[in-house]
């Protein structure tokens, strides 16, 4: 009887290691091979754009610069992709870690990149917690820059980063005044590929709250929104144990229908 | 006096590929003094001075090496670890131009001993500024490794 189950769980545990290697080399086949063609279709366009320029008409020379968006949005895409599959695969690296400090690097990056915008920061006090720190940067890196983007048409943008005790946890918060989301749609906001905007109004590739999810989840945290159309939105999340998992399955990856 | 030398020995299988680096290398007059393999078996050989490379001499060492990662037969790592494991190259300087930042391929290159990586980027304009500035910055800013360097 006992034999039997430690047969089993040998056999699944091979049948395990056999997909996840078959998933690895996969994403590393992607990360080689579909970004190729990709470079390729934008240097012989912009080529032709540099050498056949009095040839080709303004009408002409706009489908090129269409092409080459494309192929770079692609780009981004396949990156973004590779980078949630990372995630899922990455060992956590955990060590005590200055969320303030975290904070500041990327808000420094996000300041450089967008130098004209002006943006009204508010940063409390964080705790210090224990995580791994280049993926909890990717969490800020995600949603401070999300925080950004959806502030553009607000002059100031007031994004604000603090932490809030939520039915006996901390949780960090990330809230800004920016145009916000319709709670009717909040189940599809983690998912990935899942986005509420459209891209002509909010570029991205809803790729980004899916890899943040995941490094929450991979911390044994959770991770949730509130909003209101046009009246902005905050993100919180915990770290450590998950308390409520009713919540969790609220704000889950449901919803990829 | 001009240059005759040797200076780039770009390992490259995608010839699409080989036109926009020599695209990129000919913007600053570097396209000249390149020669191209097209898989590691050929980077090998010409490094090692054999096959129909053994008419070369050790004494005479590209300057650079760009390697690309995914090659046919004999993969850049094999060809960075063959290069980095013998005194007669070990010198040259060579950097790894791949389509890939996958985690494993950067700490192995490192721990191999490569000099620098970069991840040809999809944007033309950038993927042509990160090669013209690895050929100024390896064929004229750098010392190049003199040739005792290449003596055991």
């Amino acid at each position: 009887m006992n034999a039997n189950l430690e047969r089993r769980v040998a056999q699944r545990t091979t049948e395990l290691e056999a997909a996840n290697k078959e998933l690895e080399a996969f994403t590393y086949s992607v990360s080689h091979d579909l970004r190729a063609p990709l470079r390729h279709v934008d240097g012989f366009s912009k080529l032709l754009v540099e050498k056949q320029q009095a040839e080709l008409s303004p009408e002409a020379q706009e489908y090129v610069a269409t092409i080459r968006e494309s192929v770079l949005q692609m780009g981004t895409l396949i990156d973004d992709l590779l980078h949630l599959a990372r995630v899922g695969r990455k060992q956590l690296d955990v060590q005590a870690t200055g969320l303030n400090s975290l904070v500041e690097e990327v808000m420094a990056d996000l300041k450089r990149a967008n130098p004209d915008r002006l943006i009204e920061w508010k940063v409390e006090t964080l705790p210090f917690v224990e995580c791994d720190h280049a993926l909890m940067k990717q969490v800020f890196v995600n949603l401070l820059s999300n925080a950004v983007k959806f502030t553009r048409p607000r002059n100031p943008a007031i994004i604000e980063v603090g932490a809030t005790d939520q039915d006996g946890a901390r949780a960090v918060f990330v809230r800004d005044n920016g145009v916000g989301f319709s709670m009717r749609y909040v189940n599809k906001l983690f998912g990935v590929f899942q986005r509420l905007h459209r891209t002509e109004d909010f570029e991205g590739t809803g790729v980004g709250l899916a890899t943040v999810q995941r490094i929450i989840h991979k911390h044994g945290g959770r991770v949730w929104a509130e909003a209101e159309l046009d009246m902005g939105a905050t993100f919180y999340f915990t770290l450590g144990s998950s308390d409520d998992p009713a919540t969790e399955k609220r704000t889950g990856s449901g919803g990829n229908t | 006096m001009i240059q005759e030398e040797l200076q780039i020995l770009l390992v490259e299988d995608n010839p699409k590929d080989v036109t926009l680096t020599l695209h990129a290398l000919r913007e600053e007059n570097l396209a000249n003094a390149v020669q191209v393999a097209r898989d590691g078996e050929e980077a090998l050989d010409f490094l090692f001075c054999r096959g129909e490379f053994a008419g070369r001499s050790f004494d005479r060492p590209p300057e650079l090496v760009l390697l690309d990662l995914k090659l046919p037969k004999v993969n850049g790592l094999e060809v960075l670890r063959a290069v980095k494991g013998d005194p007669r190259t070990r010198a040259i300087p060579v950097v790894v131009l791949t389509s890939s930042r996958e985690e494993r391929d950067l700490a192995e290159s490192y721990r191999l001993g490569v000099n620098a990586y970069i991840q040809k980027p999809v944007e033309f304009d950038a993927f042509r500024q990160a090669v013209k500035q690895l050929g100024l910055f390896w064929l004229v800013v750098n010392e190049p490794p003199p040739p005792s360097s290449f003596r055991p």
